[in-house]
This record gives structure tokens, sequence and C-alpha cells, in this order.
């Protein structure tokens, strides 16, 4: 039987995919391979959640952030001009002080995560399958519904709010003399 | 009493006739003409919400939608509190010349939004529930920042914020994904039990191996997200630039709203969740986490920046901000006592600190009516041309936001630094007397320019408008009376502080 094996291997080229398109975002000069490796690191992302058997989450994800969400980002980074020389008012502290601090912080969450008293479901416990489609359906108008409401208002009042921040406000229209 | 769903709505009336005026005001914004209406529809609406919750009082207590929020002293009071911030930011944008004519509906409603999105944080017992108010909060607040068209100083503004926000709120999520981690449940009341579990018995008590670090790390995590919405050092930086690009309602409404809701959700999290009570007025801290130090410097840190930095700010929405900022740190010395009376002493400054910073932001909003200006010049010689009142009143403002007595400002210093001195942290209280007289020369600076300097010959009078003459009035006369008979609010604040676990 090869299966624990095999979910290592997928689980470490599922990391691989979500941190080096992570890191294809930070790292790219160009605005548009960064859009497109966050695609990369949004499948990943997905895959992740295959694993953890959110298959539900995972389509959400690919249909939500990749279907629609990137695909926004991107028709928004070509529609917009001069992206290319932006002038940044706000320096950097400088790569190598980053890099120490990122490092620190790695090494940081290593040593506390490692020895950290998680709960954890008891060994041997028999696994069973569920059908989480249902379960989330439950949760959202059940536990959850207040939550879910509440987001439902935070969405509204996002939506209406970027609709008056990016309107092109249209002059009021002048009455002419001649008419 | 721990109520489903469907037994939770009775007692949700207040948020439900927020939600109703939220959706409402965007639907009449489509078919009123006049659209003056829908301004004042929205202050009828946050005057009935606060007088919706003020009814809740003495009530019964409760946990509601299966543990989601917490009806009880402490949310009440924090609820009253926010009704009256959205009502005050309701008053000054129907007094306000700038916001007119910028889309009278759709604001008004943002503005009864991000109230709701408050109440919420102020009431959350769940992680999630907690984070989606925090984001709430956040989202509405970028929008409103940025309402004014055309205002490149207030899209800068908005950005900031969102840059931050995003930041900080990513930053809260990783310490609640640990929180989580190690509780298996979104639930403060499970998470008491689990942080108990690994050791409550204060900072020298035994603890599970392996607990304190991922502790202390996501309570730092999480303090990220809090400290970002009260402006506390080092997540203080998208303040000044918000509060200045903002539109002027906005500001008093993050400075008083937005601050008071973040200290409401910190103080839930980082008192009933992660630390016990010891039943005789004192919390321990569980694990033996020592937050309580970290929280010491950066309350020291935060009121030392704020004020040094106020120094050299000429526009008043700037200096404001670096006093909100601290205000944000004398505040956190309640936080930092680990006792009852610290909180209570909290509360109250947050009640006095509503009234007077609200005053201030009215005068300049008359005063930026007037003048169209921001900055200190604007408040040149106001007592001798025409702004006798204003300037009386922003003279009560200005002396009790430095603390001075016989203000209500001085009275809640006072409480604080006898939470703090009862506990001996002579630093803190040092540090802390000190900043008060700093913060003193940049007060009296603009009052200095109101009445000592003269105004240039061919400047322009100032007529008071009646509209925020009111607000301004009724602060002032409650800044007076709150500073010579303060019982009533210190007495509600004790009586608040209940928290219903479950």
């Amino acid at each position: 039987m090869q299966g624990p094996d095999l979910s290592v291997a997928a689980f470490l080229l599922l990391s691989a995919l979500t941190l080096g398109g992570g890191g294809g975002v930070i790292f790219s000069g160009n605005i548009v391979y960064s859009a497109l490796s966050l695609m990369v690191s949004f499948l990943g992302v997905a895959g992740l959640y295959v694993m953890l058997e959110a298959d539900f989450v995972a389509g959400v994800q690919v249909l939500v952030y990749v279907g629609g969400v990137l695909v926004l980002t991107l028709f928004a980074v070509m529609l917009t001009h001069r992206i290319e020389d932006i002038k940044v008012s706000n320096r950097d502290v400088g790569k190598l002080p980053g890099l120490a601090a990122a490092l620190a912080m790695f090494a940081g969450l290593i040593a506390a995560l490692e020895v950290a008293p998680w709960k954890l479901p008891a060994e041997g416990v028999a696994h069973e399958a569920f059908a989480s489609t249902q379960s989330i359906g439950n949760a959202l108008l059940g536990r959850y519904v207040l939550p879910f409401e509440v987001a439902s208002i935070v969405l509204l009042s996002v939506l209406v709010g970027a609709v008056v921040l990016s309107r092109k406000e249209v002059a009021e229209p002048r009455v002419s003399d001649d008419a | 009493m721990n109520l489903s769903n469907i037994q939770s709505l009775p007692f949700s009336l207040p948020e439900a006739l927020l939600a109703v005026g939220v959706v409402g005001l965007f639907l009449l914004e489509l078919v009123v003409k006049r659209k003056a209406v829908l301004g004042e529809l929205a202050l009828v609406i946050t005057a009935a919400v606060t007088c919706l919750v003020a009814m809740q009082s003495g009530g019964q207590q409760g946990l509601l939608f299966s543990g989601m929020v917490a009806l009880d002293g402490f949310s009440i009071f924090f609820k009253l509190l926010l009704g009256l911030a959205g009502f005050g930011a309701v008053w000054m944008s129907l007094g306000s010349n700038e916001m007119r004519d910028e889309h009278p509906g759709e604001y008004y409603a943002l503005l009864l939004s991000v109230t709701l999105g408050m109440f919420y944080m102020a009431s959350a017992t769940n992680m999630l529930m907690a984070y989606l108010a925090l984001e709430f909060v956040s989202q509405v607040s970028y929008v409103l920042t940025g309402f004014i068209r055309g205002s490149r100083r207030g899209a800068e503004a908005a950005l900031k914020y969102l840059v931050y926000g995003g930041v900080a709120s990513g930053a809260m999520l990783y310490g609640m994904s640990l929180v989580y981690g190690l509780a298996g449940s979104l639930d403060y009341a499970a998470i008491s039990q689990v942080m108990a579990g690994l050791g409550s018995g204060g900072v020298d008590g035994a603890v599970v191996a392996g607990a304190q670090p991922v502790i202390y790390l996501a309570l730092v995590l999480v303090l990220a997200g809090v400290g970002y919405k009260i402006a506390m050092v080092p997540f203080h930086m998208w303040s000044p630039d918000v509060y200045e690009g903002a539109p002027l309602p906005v500001t008093a409404l993050l400075s008083v709203g937005s601050k008071a809701a973040g200290f409401a959700m910190m103080i839930r999290f980082f008192y009933p969740a992660v630390s016990a009570y010891d039943g005789d007025g004192n919390w321990l801290t569980a694990a033996g986490v020592d937050w309580q130090s970290l929280l010491v410097v950066a309350s020291m840190v935060t009121m030392t920046l704020g004020n040094v930095a106020a120094l050299r700010q000429d526009n008043i929405k700037r200096l404001l901000a670096y006093s909100s900022i601290a205000h944000a740190g004398y505040m956190l010395m309640g936080f930092v006592v680990m006792a009852d009376d610290g909180l209570q002493a909290m509360m109250f400054y947050m009640v006095v600190y509503y009234i007077m910073n609200l005053g201030a932001f009215t005068v300049l909003l008359m005063v930026l009516n007037q003048s169209g200006r921001e900055d200190i010049e604007g408040f040149k010689g106001l007592a001798w041309r025409g702004g006798a009142l204003p300037a009386a009143a922003m003279l009560i403002f200005m002396l009790s936001l430095a603390g001075l007595p016989p203000f209500a400002g001085f009275i809640g210093k006072f409480y604080l630094f006898a939470a703090i001195i009862r506990q001996e942290m002579w630093v803190l209280a040092v540090v802390g007397g000190l900043n008060s007289v700093v913060s003193l020369y940049y007060y009296a600076r603009i009052v200095r320019s109101m009445y000592l300097d003269q105004p240039a010959e061919d400047a322009p009078g100032f007529v008071a408008d009646r509209h925020n003459g009111v607000l301004v009035g009724v602060l002032a006369v409650a800044t007076l009376v709150f500073g010579v008979w303060w019982r009533p609010v210190v007495a509600l604040a004790d009586r608040s502080l209940s928290f219903f676990t479950g």
C-alpha cells in the first residue's frame, strides 16, 4: 500500500505550488506575471483543500478566486495605464534586513508551533467520509446563520460603496441657451 | 441563557433596525427626490437604535444566535456608546458643507452599516463573528474615508487604510487560527476552558509544556488586528493620514466609534476568552503568558509617540489624530492592570473621550464650514470675530482632553491613574503623568490661537451655525457636568462590567 507516501508527495507538491506562486507574486517585477503567479498559488491552495477533504471549499476556491477574482484582477491590471513606473514613497528597509526578519520570524514560528499542545483528534479513531457540501449548508443556515446574514450586509454595503467610489461623475447636463 | 437563532430574534431589535435602515436607505435613495430626508431618517434611526439598546439594559443576559454574540452588561454599554457615536456622526454630516452633495443615500446607509458592524464587534463571542465584524467595520470605513469625490487626499487615505488594514487583519486571522488549533473551537467560552486547562495560575502558575510560546505568538498576532483598530503603536501609521484625508464626520466616527469598538473586542478577547477571573476583581493570564508587560510597554510608547508627534502639527485633523493615538495609550493603562477597576476606568474614560473628542471635531467642523480651513490658522482670533461660544466650547474640550480639572477628562484620567497606582505600576504612572504635561502644550496652542492671537484685519467674521452649535453646546455642558458630577457614569461603567460566558 503506497497511500501515505503518495499523500505526502502530493502535499509537498501542492505546498510548493502555493509557496512558489506566492513568491512569484512578490518577487516578479512585472505585475501581470504577479497576477498569474497568484493563480498558481490559488490552485495550490485548492489542492490543499482537496487533501483536507474539503472538496466543496476547493471547488469554490477555484470558481471564485481563480475564475472570478483573478480574472478581474487581470482585467484591472491590463486596463490600468502607466502601472509600470510607480513612484514608491515608502521605501522598504532593504533586502537583507527583510530576509533576516523573515527568517527570524520563520524560525520562531517553527520553534513555537512544533512544541505546541495542539488539540488533535484521538489516534486510531476511524475516519469517516462525510458529505462536506451538506454539512456546510447545514452550518450556514443553522449554527452560523448570523455571520452568514451579516456577511450579506457587508457585501451589500461594500458593493454599493465600490460603485460610489468608482463611478465617474457625469457632469450635470448643461441646458444650452440656443435650444 | 443560551438562545438558538429563532429565540434570539427578539433580543436583537437594535441590530435588526440598523440592518433595515441600511437596506431601506439604499432603496429610498432611488425614489426620494428630496435627498435631505435621507440624512434625517438616518438620524432618527440611530436615535431609535440607541433607545432600543437602552431599553435592553438591566434585562436578561445571555448568548444569542448559538453563541455568536453576547447580550450582557458589557455589550449594552458599548452599544449605547457606539449608537451615540453613530448619531453624532450623522448629526455632524447633516451640518457639514463638504458632505452636502455626496450621494446622501449611500453615505448615510454606509454610516448605519458601519455602526452595525461596530455593534457586532462589541458583542461578538466567537472568533468567526469577531473577525467578520472587524472586517465589516474596516471595509465600510475604507469606502467612507474616500467618499468625497475627486478628493486626492481622501483617495490616498482610503488606499493606505486598506493596505494597512489588510495586513493587520491577515495577521489577526493567523493568530486566531493558532488559538483554534489549541482550543478546537471558535467560541470564546470553549477557548476559555481550554486556556484554563493549559495553566491558569497567572504568570507564575504551572503550565502545560509548550503552550506558552504559541499562545504568546497568537496573542501578539491578534493584537495586530485590534491594535490597528484602536491606533496603538506600532499599528498606528494609518491614522494621521486617514484622519486628515477622510471627511470630517467620518474622522470623528473613526476616532470615537471604531476605537471604542476595537477596545471592546480587545477586552472581550483578552479578558473573558483567554484569561481567568479569580472572582475577586482580578484576572489571571492563561498559561503564564505575560502579555501584560508587553502592553505596558505598548501603552507607554503609544502615548509618548502620539503626544510628541502632535506637538509639530498645524493641521488640526492631524493633531487630533495624534492626540487620539495618545489617548489610546492612556486607555491601555486601564487595560494592563488585569483587574476590574482598570476595565471600569477604561469604560468611563471612553465615555468621556467620546464627549470631548466629538465636541472638538464638531467645533473644527464649524470652522471648516465657515472658512474652509482645518489648520490652526482657521482658529486665529476665533473668540474675537464672532465665535465666542464655539471658542469657549473648544477651550473646554481642549483642557478636558489635556486632563485638567474641573473637566470630565480630569476625572477620567484620575480613575485610570488610580487603577494603575493601586497595582503599583509606578513607571507607567510617571510616564502617563509626563505625557499629560506634554499634551497640554499642543492643546493650549489652539486655545492661545483662539484667544490671544488677534484676527487679521481682513479676517472674515464667524457666524456659528445653529445645527452644529447645538451639538457643541450639549457636549460642552456634558464635559462640565461630568467633571463635577461623574458618579452616575462611573456607576454605569461599574454595573456594566459583566461578561456573560455561558
